[in-house]
C-alpha cells in the first residue's frame, strides 16, 4: 500500500467528506482533532464536544463546542462555566459564523492600491512579516521606538502583545477603555481601590441601574440572575433617556435628561443622608467622608434635582427610601459603558457612594463584591523574560502629564488620535493594530482617517477585513477564537482554557505565534520564550503541576485555594472606602462628588446616544450573517412630537448632522425615546468593502460623534454631541 | 392507547428579553436556511402614555397543538401528529413541498424550503430530545423564559411552572371545525392584545408574522409566488398527482445515475 502523503492544509482542502473516510482509517488526524481526541474530547471519527471560552463580546462565556467531523457545527453554553450556566446569548450561538465568514481574511494581505482603496495581493507569513518586521526597525531608527503607536482591545493575548510594545520600547498603547468604562473603573479605583467590583444577585432585593442596559448589553451570566431576582420579586428601578428593553423590565423607569443621572444620584444620597437612612454600622466603619455629606449636600435636594433631571421630587425621595430600605440588599450597579458625558465620572463615584452608604460591599455574599470578576488568586506561571527597556518618551495620549488620576493601563485613546494627527509632543510615525476596530470605534472618523495618513506604515491583525484593515499597509490573519488556543486565564479558584476545537482556515496563526514569529524579527526573542501555544501554556501551568491533558476534557480545572480571610479591606490610602478622597483633592480635583452642568442641545437640536443592541458587539460583528438574519435594521430613533415638528415620518431617509460630520439613515419613529433626544444603532456603516454583509447596512455615528475628553477619568464623552436632523434632500 | 408523552412548551413572557439567542440557536441546530425561520420572537409595540410605557416580546414557533388542521389537509401524509410523544411532525421524505399546510396553519409557524422541496418547521429539535438535550432554543434561553418538558409527567418542570402559574393563556384558535388547543402555554401574557386569538383564518397568520426579518442571502423571490394559491386555482389533486408523479421519476432517475 503506497503510503499517504498529505499535508495538512490539503487535507482541510479536501473537506468534510474527504476527512471522514480518512478519520477512520491510517491517517494521522490533524493536530486539533488528535489532541482532541486523546483528551477524550472527540471519538475515533472526530465527532463530539470541546471545551472552551467565546469571544464574542470580553464576557468569556464557557462553551462546550459540537464538533463533526473537523466542522464545529454548533455552540453550547459550558453549564460548569460560571459564566455562562449552560447558556450562550444570540452572539455567542453565532460564533461559529464568524470563523465560517465567507469575508474571512485567510491570507496575509499586502496593500496594491491607494490607502482605502481596498487593492491588496496575497503574501506569504514570511513576506508580510519581514515587511512589517523591517518598516518598524525603519520607523525606530529613523525617529526611536516611540514614533510606533500599538493599540488592542481588551483580550487574553494582551500580555504578549504589551511584550511586543514594551519590548519593542515605545510607550504608546491604545486600548479601548477610554471609549468605555474609564469613568466607573477610575471611580472605583478612587473609592474602593477596585477597578470594577463584581456584582451578586443572590439576595438582592432593590437594583438601580444607571443606563446599564443589561438585556441588551448582555453579559449572560450577570443578564440570567437579573431576570432571576426580579422574578424573586427583587424591584428594579431603570434611569435611562430610552425606554430599552431593560426599561421594559423594570418596575420604574426614570427617563432622566441625559447627563443629569448626577443630580438624580446626589439627590438620593442627600436623602440618605439627611434621613440617616444607611447603613450605620458599615459607614462608621468602612467609610472616610459619609459624615461630610449631610451638610455638603444640603443643597442637592430631590427639588434641586428636579429642575435638572427632570423627575419628579416625590419621585426621587421615595426611590431613595426604598433604596436604603433594602439595605444592605440593595445594589446600584456600577455600570459598564459609561462614557457619556463628562461629568460620568462624578455619576460614578456617586454611584460608588450609595453603594457604600447601604453598606452591601462585602467580601462574601454582598450585591457588591468588593473583587473583580475575574479576580482569581491563582498565580500562573510564565515564560521568562528580560526586564523592559526603559522608555525615555513621555505617552502622547497625555497620561499622566496631562491625565494624572487616569491608570497607565487604561490611557485615553482619543488624545493618542489626537496627538497623531498634531504631532504633538511629538509625530508618530507607524500603527500597529490588533483585534481592534479604531476607524469606527474612535470618535469624529474623518480625524482618524486623517491620523492614518500621518502614518507612514500601519499594520492590522484580524480575522476579517474590518474598516482599520481596510485602511492598512499590511493585514495578518489571526485564527479565530475557535481555532486557536490563548493564554489561560484564572478566574476564582479555576483555570478556563480557550483550545481550538478545529484546525485553523487558510493560513490564519493565533496571535501567540503572530506576535512571536513577528517579535523574533524585531530582535526581541527573549520575549516569547515558548516553542509554540501548548509549550506557552504548559509553562503556565507549571508551578501548579497541572499538565494541558488535564484542562482539555472538561476546559477547566478547580484549583484547591487557602479560604479567605473574612476581613473586609480596601486597597485606598486610607484602606476605607473614601467618599472623600484626598488623591482626588490632591490632584485639584472635588475630593466629593460635586455637580456639574452638563452642556445642552440649542433650540433644534438633539442629543445623539449610543447604546447596545443583545445581537452584537461593538462594530465587529456585524458581518456575521447568523446576526445579521436576526438583527433590526439600525434607524435612528427619534420620538413622535419631534418627528412631528419635523415634518419626518417612520422610514423617511434623513440627513444627521453634527458639528464633524454628517451621515443618511432611515427613521425610525417611536414613542421609547425622550423627545430631545435621538439615539443611532451603533456600530454599523462599516466603509470595507470587503464586509459583504455589514456594507452599506445603517451609519456610524462616528461620523457624527465630536471628541470631548474628562480631564479626570480620561473617558470620551459619546453622548455630549448634539445633532440636526432633516429630511435627506 | 394514550400518549406516552405529551411535550409541550411553557413560556414566560415576564422574562423574555427579545435578546434572540433561541432564533440564531435554533438556525444553528436545524441548518435553518438564512433567508428562513422556524422560530420567532413576536414584538407587540410599545404601549401606553409616556413615561408609562410597556413592552413585551412574546416567543413562539409550532405550537405543536392537540388538533393540529396541518395534519388535516395533508395530502401525502408526511405531516402527522406523533402518536408517542404528541409532537406534530414532518417527513421531509413524504412530503412533496404542496404547501397546504403552510397555508391551513393558523399560526404560520411552517414554510417551504425551496431547496429541497419540502415543508420544514419546529420538531423540538426531536434530534436532541433523543439524546436527552433540552430543544435548541430552551437550552440557551438567557432569561430562561423557555421550558419545554413532558406534561404527563408531573414532576417536569413544564408541570410544575404550569402548576404554580397564576395565568396560563394558550393562544387557542376556534373556527368552526377547527380548535387547535396549542402545546405553547403562556405566562404573564399581557391581557391588552392578544396577538392571535379568534382571528378569522388566514388572518391570523399575517397578524402573529413575525418581523419582517432582513435576509442577507436574497432569495425571497419565492415569496412572492403564492404556492398554496396556485395549487388551488389549479385543482388540487392534479397538480398533487404531477408533483408525486414528476418527484418519482427524479427520484428514480437519481437511483438509475448511482
Amino acid at each position: 500500500m503506497p503510503k499517504t502523503v498529505i499535508s495538512r492544509r490539503e487535507f482541510l482542502k479536501m473537506g468534510g467528506a474527504a476527512a471522514s473516510v480518512f478519520a477512520v482509517g491510517q491517517f494521522i488526524p490533524p493536530p486539533v482533532a488528535r489532541a482532541a481526541r486523546q483528551a477524550g474530547s472527540l471519538d475515533d471519527n472526530g465527532n463530539g464536544y470541546i471545551c472552551t471560552l467565546c469571544e464574542m463580546c470580553v464576557w468569556r462565556c464557557g462553551v462546550r463546542a459540537k464538533v463533526d467531523e473537523g466542522r464545529v457545527v454548533k455552540l453550547e453554553g459550558n453549564p460548569e462555566h460560571p459564566h455562562s450556566h449552560g447558556k450562550l446569548c444570540a452572539r455567542g450561538q453565532s460564533g461559529l459564523m464568524n470563523t465560517y465568514d465567507p469575508d474571512r481574511v485567510l491570507t496575509p494581505l499586502i496593500r496594491v492600491g491607494k490607502r482605502g482603496e481596498g487593492k491588496f495581493r496575497q503574501a506569504s507569513w514570511d513576506e508580510a512579516l519581514d515587511m512589517v518586521a523591517e518598516n518598524m526597525l525603519k520607523i525606530k531608527s529613523t525617529y526611536g521606538p516611540e514614533a510606533m503607536v500599538f493599540s488592542s482591545t481588551h483580550n487574553l493575548s494582551q500580555p504578549l502583545f504589551e511584550n511586543l510594545l514594551y519590548g519593542f520600547g515605545s510607550p504608546n498603547y491604545g486600548t479601548q477603555r477610554s471609549l468605555c468604562f474609564n469613568a466607573m473603573v477610575t471611580a472605583f479605583l478612587l473609592t474602593y481601590g477596585i477597578e470594577e467590583p463584581a456584582r451578586n444577585y443572590d439576595n438582592v432585593q432593590y437594583i438601580l441601574l444607571v443606563g446599564r442596559n443589561l438585556t441588551e448589553a448582555i453579559s449572560t451570566s450577570e443578564t440570567t440572575e437579573m431576570i432571576d431576582a426580579m422574578a424573586r420579586g427583587a424591584k428594579l428601578t431603570y434611569l435611562d433617556p430610552r425606554f430599552t428593553k431593560t426599561a421594559s423590565k423594570a418596575t420604574e423607569w426614570m427617563p432622566v435628561r441625559p447627563g443629569t443621572d448626577l443630580a438624580f444620584l446626589l439627590a438620593m444620597i442627600n436623602v440618605i443622608a439627611i434621613e440617616e437612612l444607611g447603613n450605620c454600622e458599615f459607614v462608621k466603619e468602612f467609610t472616610i467622608g459619609c459624615d461630610l455629606l449631610p451638610t455638603h449636600y444640603a443643597e442637592y435636594t430631590p427639588e434641586w434635582a428636579e429642575g435638572k433631571c427632570g423627575i419628579p421630587a416625590d419621585t426621587i425621595r421615595r426611590i431613595a427610601r426604598e433604596f436604603a430600605a433594602a439595605k444592605p440588599n440593595a445594589l446600584a450597579h456600577p455600570g459598564w459603558r459609561t462614557s457619556n458625558f463628562i461629568n460620568s465620572f462624578q455619576t460614578e463615584r456617586a454611584i460608588a457612594i450609595l453603594n457604600a452608604m447601604v453598606g452591601n460591599v462585602f467580601e462574601v455574599d454582598g450585591c457588591l463584591i468588593a473583587e473583580s470578576p475575574e479576580a482569581g488568586g491563582i498565580a500562573l506561571g510564565a515564560p521568562p523574560q528580560p526586564p523592559y527597556p526603559r522608555v525615555s518618551a513621555s505617552r502622547l495620549d497625555g497620561v499622566p502629564w496631562k491625565y494624572p488620576l487616569v491608570p497607565l493601563k487604561l490611557g485615553v485613546f482619543q488624545e493618542l488620535r489626537d496627538a497623531v494627527l498634531t504631532g504633538q509632543p511629538y509625530q508618530a510615525h507607524g500603527w500597529f493594530i490588533a483585534r481592534q476596530n479604531p476607524v469606527l470605534a474612535l470618535p469624529d472618523l474623518q480625524r482618524t482617517l486623517e491620523a492614518f495618513n500621518k502614518m507612514d506604515f500601519i499594520v492590522t491583525v484580524d480575522i476579517i477585513m474590518n474598516d482599520t484593515g481596510w485602511f492598512s499597509d499590511v493585514v495578518l490573519p489571526e485564527a479565530s477564537y475557535l481555532e486557536r488556543y490563548d493564554p489561560l486565564v484564572p478566574m476564582k479558584d479555576y483555570i478556563f482554557i480557550r483550545q481550538p476545537v478545529i484546525e485553523p482556515q487558510g493560513e490564519a496563526k493565533s496571535a501567540l505565534m503572530i506576535y512571536k514569529e513577528l517579535g523574533t524579527r524585531l530582535g526581541l526573542a527573549e520575549f516569547f520564550q515558548y516553542k509554540d501555544e501548548e509549550d506557552y501554556l504548559n509553562q503556565q501551568l507549571a508551578p501548579l503541576g497541572y499538565s494541558l491533558e488535564e484542562l482539555r476534557l472538561h476546559g477547566h480545572i478547580k484549583v484547591p485555594m487557602e479560604a479567605k480571610s473574612e476581613e473586609i479591606t480596601f486597597n485606598t490610602p486610607s484602606g476605607k472606602v473614601e467618599v472623600y478622597s484626598e488623591t482626588l483633592a490632591n490632584a485639584g480635583f472635588p475630593p466629593l462628588p460635586t455637580w456639574e452642568e452638563p452642556p445642552q442641545p440649542k433650540a433644534g437640536e438633539f442629543y445623539l446616544l449610543t447604546g447596545k443592541v443583545g445581537q452584537h458587539t461593538q462594530m465587529g460583528t456585524q458581518n456575521n450573517q447568523l446576526l445579521h438574519k436576526y438583527q433590526d435594521e439600525p434607524r435612528l430613533w427619534m420620538a413622535p412630537e419631534a418627528a412631528q415638528t419635523l415634518g419626518l415620518e417612520d422610514w423617511d431617509t434623513v440627513e444627521v448632522t453634527s458639528p464633524v460630520g454628517s451621515v443618511k439613515v432611515e427613521l425610525q419613529v417611536t414613542p421609547a425615546i425622550r423627545s430631545d433626544c435621538v439615539y443611532l444603532t451603533p456600530g454599523f456603516g462599516h466603509l470595507s468593502m470587503a464586509l459583504r454583509t455589514a456594507y452599506g447596512v445603517g451609519a456610524s455615528d462616528s461620523q457624527l460623534h465630536v471628541t470631548y475628553t474628562d480631564p479626570i477619568s480620561g473617558g470620551q464623552a459619546l453622548s455630549q454631541t448634539f445633532v440636526s436632523v432633516k429630511k435627506a434632500g | 392507547m394514550p400518549q406516552k408523552n405529551h411535550y409541550a412548551f411553557v413560556i414566560d413572557v415576564a422574562r423574555c428579553i427579545d435578546c434572540r439567542a433561541c432564533l440564531v440557536a435554533c438556525s444553528v441546530e436545524n441548518n435553518v436556511p438564512m433567508d428562513h425561520t422556524r422560530i420567532w420572537v413576536h414584538d407587540q409595540g410599545i404601549q401606553g402614555n409616556w413615561p408609562y410605557l410597556s413592552h413585551a416580546f412574546v416567543p413562539y414557533n409550532c405550537m405543536h397543538c392537540e388538533h393540529p388542521p396541518c395534519t388535516e389537509v395533508c395530502v401525502s401524509g408526511a405531516t402527522y401528529k406523533d402518536k408517542v410523544n404528541g409532537l406534530v411532525l414532518v417527513d421531509q421524505e413524504a412530503c412533496i413541498g404542496c404547501g397546504y399546510c403552510v397555508a391551513a396553519c393558523p399560526y404560520g409557524v411552517r414554510y417551504i424550503d425551496q431547496k429541497r422541496g419540502v415543508v420544514d418547521k419546529c420538531n423540538a429539535c426531536l434530534q436532541r430530545l433523543e439524546v436527552d438535550l433540552e430543544p435548541a432554543c430552551v437550552a440557551t434561553c438567557v432569561g430562561k423564559s423557555r421550558l419545554f418538558g413532558d406534561l404527563n409527567d408531573p414532576t417536569s418542570e413544564v408541570s410544575i411552572a404550569l402548576r404554580n402559574a397564576k395565568s396560563v393563556t394558550n393562544l387557542d384558535y376556534e373556527n368552526g371545525e377547527t380548535d387547535t388547543d396549542p402545546n405553547i402555554y403562556y405566562l404573564n401574557l399581557p391581557e391588552t392584545e392578544s396577538i392571535l386569538s379568534s382571528d378569522p383564518f388566514g388572518q391570523v397568520a399575517q397578524t402573529s408574522l413575525p418581523r419582517d426579518p432582513h435576509y442577507t442571502i436574497a432569495e425571497q423571490g419565492w415569496k412572492n409566488v403564492a404556492i398554496p394559491l396556485m395549487a388551488a386555482a389549479m385543482g388540487a389533486t392534479f397538480l398533487v398527482q404531477a408533483i408525486f408523479f414528476t418527484k418519482q421519476l427524479l427520484e428514480g432517475e437519481k437511483e438509475f445515475d448511482e
